[in-house]
């Protein structure tokens, strides 16, 4: 008997059904891999049974033949203490701050467990130094391993299923590859049956026995993991798999670079310590790195490992220490002394696309911003126009120029961000992470964008990634960075093929 | 949810025109004496709302009452507002040692005595309701700045911030065209919530003597005096209590709403 049946189950918003008919079922010991793009439901499908959403369920969904769809919140509360356990996307913020470890753990694990029994908990989820860790903040963990915490936590009661809602996605690609791994590893010795959520079909369809493919809250294809991977038959599963960047794919045709654009030489950056804590913590040292016009180049590297610090530094975005950077020959003045003719020259793209834009804006504003700005010696119908331009030029309708961002789905706000970017012509764009907060889909889209503005426009790219198939399908050159520094650097396709650094060999181990 | 903001809104507004207009009507002034009519009940002749101790038309003194209660708790919030926005955005905004000496400032203003700092001004400036305005305001922006210093440095850390930087704005046109309408709700939503013990404080300094002056009046002094006598004249409290009640019940209502709007 399966551990987890859904069957015809519906979730209802108010009076619309935004899933409708979706039917799988998890036996023991067995991967089912629930996997569309951002509002396809997939979350909605697997937390509103459990009563996790404000959203109602309806349809059929038995936990160990017990029916949970109608169960109230005080008959459902003690079945998710003790038959399911749930992980989340976002490592860095579901343990609270102010326990140790030890005491959550104790806490997920409902009883009174020896300290023995905690530290072999932590054990299980391949933590080392696990007596140590329990005595540990959760801010001295790394981004992976609280997650593996979050893991030990989730399992500590013994459930028969386990939900994993996206337990990856805000991790780099060698961490994701290792915890898919504990979990695959946790499902084949207790037989825990796996109910994992995602949006990058071809990410989990390793680890998975079935997939059920979901697109806009119907199930567009479902069946045994090879055959979906292999031979997907609805276009949805297709676009899915064809839209995730791939080390192994032909390398893209980029357009040839001209003479030095930019240059840092010897750049530093030191933070102090948070708290009553003396002393500086260095997050980038001594770096070095060349961009030529027409020329992308990525800065690749785990979390905290400086990329992000140093494509600010350089931009005049962030804070620099020392360090100099030189356009086309000339110093480029520090922070507060960037002029508006200095400022045309590079402009950034963000990650998150929605906090990017100034929730109390409209688009046409928020496009208009920068040659409001940089550009005073345009009219305002000359202005108007170029946002209406910039706005054609990013593939969005005319008509969104007067919503605001909550208004706009993920994919549209980042078109809004490169639009603002473009506005004012510069000759670089900064690209921090602009791809990474997205769903596979629309950062496929995102991406293809990007592209055909690195060859209309002859832009410099200067790309922020932890990917790197990402970097691959824009970049000319690399620099791999770890602890602040640049570890290895040279040509995007003998980076990949030949790696020497073992932090460069771990990344691409991790992306094939 | 909706209809009763709406509601709260046209109540409140209702209050603040009965405020202006209401002692115009009134055949009595709020100060005159009737020796024929003292503390008479409600629906007298001459008298809707009956007199107090004294024969004082109570419905012209609780209008008047409104009226300078309204201005008080309006002026001193907007003295916190003004002052404590300003104050705060400056401190979260520039942050390190800037902030840290402003905020120094604020903790040793917080140090002092809210009543020796009002004793010691209306001593040396003489008493006069403007200084009531200037006292409560001057007390009410410090805990105001410290939450715009807050929100200042949350939005700070987003990233339009630094989007807006990188698009060459200035300094002072990010914090005027970026952060200070993105703290706007929280600001308003704390403003609605010092209205009422703004309210509260002006009629405790009246009460000592130090606020406003007999024969002007507030709701403050009006409650006062209609619970010295609530044992025989109940409608003596209860007529200004109710407009009290009412004035907070409305502001706070109105004032979610508001929030609401900024919020979105």
């Amino acid at each position: 008997m399966s551990v987890y049946a859904v069957d015809g189950l519906e979730v209802w918003r108010d009076d619309r059904a935004i899933v409708r008919g979706v039917s799988f079922a998890v036996d023991a010991g067995e991967c089912v891999a629930l996997v569309g793009g951002s509002g396809s439901g997939k979350s909605q499908t697997c937390l509103a049974p459990f009563g996790l959403s404000p959203l109602e369920p309806r349809g059929s969904a038995r936990l160990d033949g017990r029916e949970l769809i109608g169960l109230t919140e005080r008959e459902l509360r003690p079945l998710r203490g003790r038959d399911v356990g749930f992980v989340f996307q976002q490592p860095l913020t579901a343990l609270t701050p102010h326990l140790k470890i030890g005491r959550q753990l104790a806490e997920a694990h409902g009883r009174r467990p020896s300290r023995g029994a905690l530290a072999a908990m932590l054990e299980r989820v391949g933590l080392d130094h696990a007596d140590e860790r329990l005595d540990q903040y959760p801010h001295r963990l790394s981004g992976g391993q609280r997650q593996r915490v979050l893991i030990a936590a989730a399992i500590a009661h013994r459930p028969k299923l386990l939900v994993a809602d996206e337990p990856t996605s805000a991790l780099d690609a060698s961490l994701r590859h290792e915890i898919l791994a504990l979990l695959g590893r946790l499902r084949a010795e207790e037989g825990l049956a796996l109910l994992l959520v995602s949006h990058d079909l071809a990410a989990v369809a390793d680890h998975a026995d079935r997939v059920v493919v979901l697109d806009r809250g119907e199930v567009a294809e479902a069946g045994p993991a090879d055959a979906v991977l292999e031979r997907p038959h609805s276009d949805y599963a297709r676009a899915l798999l064809a839209a995730t960047p791939r080390i192994t794919d032909p390398a893209p045709v980029l357009p040839a670079p001209g003479p030095l654009l930019i240059e840092a030489r010897g750049v530093s950056v030191s933070f102090a310590r948070a708290g009553w804590r003396r002393g500086r913590i260095d997050a980038v040292a001594e770096a070095d790195i060349a961009i030529a016009e027409r020329e992308a180049v990525a800065l690749i590297g785990g979390s905290g490992s400086g990329k992000s610090t140093l494509g600010r530094a350089i931009a005049r975005l962030g804070p620099i220490d020392h360090g100099e950077v030189r356009w086309r020959g000339d110093p480029l003045p520090p922070r507060a002394r960037m002029t508006k003719a200095h400022r045309r020259l590079i402009q950034p793209v963000f990650q998150d696309p929605i906090a990017s834009l100034d929730p109390r804006w409209r688009v046409s504003d928020i496009v208009g911003e920068p040659i409001r700005h940089l550009r005073p010696d345009l009219s305002s119908r000359q202005r108007a126009d170029r946002v209406k331009a910039a706005l054609q030029e990013v593939e969005l309708p005319a008509t969104l120029a007067d919503s605001r961002p909550a208004e706009l789905s993920g994919g549209q706000a980042q078109r809004v961000a490169i639009a603002r970017a473009l506005v004012a012509d510069p000759a670089m764009l900064l690209l921090d992470e602009a791809t990474s907060a997205l769903d596979v889909l629309v950062a496929s889209h995102i991406l293809d964008l990007l592209a055909r503005l690195q060859h209309e426009r002859g832009l410099a790219i200067l790309l922020i990634t932890h990917e790197l198939a990402v970097a691959r399908a824009l970049c000319h050159r690399v620099a791999v960075m770890d602890g602040g520094r640049i570890v290895e650097e040279g040509r995007a396709a003998e980076v990949i093929s030949a790696p020497r650094h073992p932090v460069t060999q771990a990344l691409v181990a991790a992306s094939v | 949810m909706k209809g009763r903001h709406h509601l709260a809104l046209i109540a409140f507004g209702l209050i603040v025109a009965a405020a202006l207009l209401g002692p115009l009507s009134v055949r009595w002034p709020h100060e005159a004496i009737d020796w024929n009519a003292v503390r008479v009940p409600p629906f007298s002749p001459h008298h809707l709302l009956g007199t107090d101790s004294v024969g004082r038309d109570l419905l012209a003194r609780t209008l008047t009452g409104t009226r300078v209660t309204l201005a008080v708790a309006g002026a001193a919030a907007f003295v916190a507002l003004a002052i404590g926005t300003a104050w705060g955005a400056l401190a979260g905004w520039k942050g390190g040692r800037i902030d840290e000496a402003m905020m120094r400032v604020v903790d040793a203003l917080y140090a002092l005595p809210f009543m020796f700092v009002v004793i010691l001004l209306m001593v040396v400036f003489g008493r006069s309701i403007l200084l009531v305005f200037l006292g409560i305001g001057a007390v009410e922006w410090l805990t105001m700045a410290c939450v715009v210093r807050g929100q200042v440095m949350a939005v700070k850390q987003r990233p339009f911030v630094l989007a807006a930087e990188a698009a060459g704005a200035p300094p002072l046109g990010i914090v005027i065209a970026h952060i200070l309408p993105n703290i706007a709700g929280v600001a308003i939503a704390y403003l609605l919530l010092t209205s009422p013990q703004v309210v509260m404080v002006e009629s405790f300094l009246s009460f000592l003597g130090l606020g406003v002056q007999e024969p002007l009046t507030s709701l403050g002094i009006l409650v006062k005096e209609g619970a010295d006598d609530m044992d025989i004249a109940p409608h003596a409290l209860l007529l200004p209590g109710g407009m009290l009640v009412a004035i907070l019940v409305s502001l706070t209502l109105a004032g979610e709403r508001l929030r609401d709007r900024f919020a979105a």
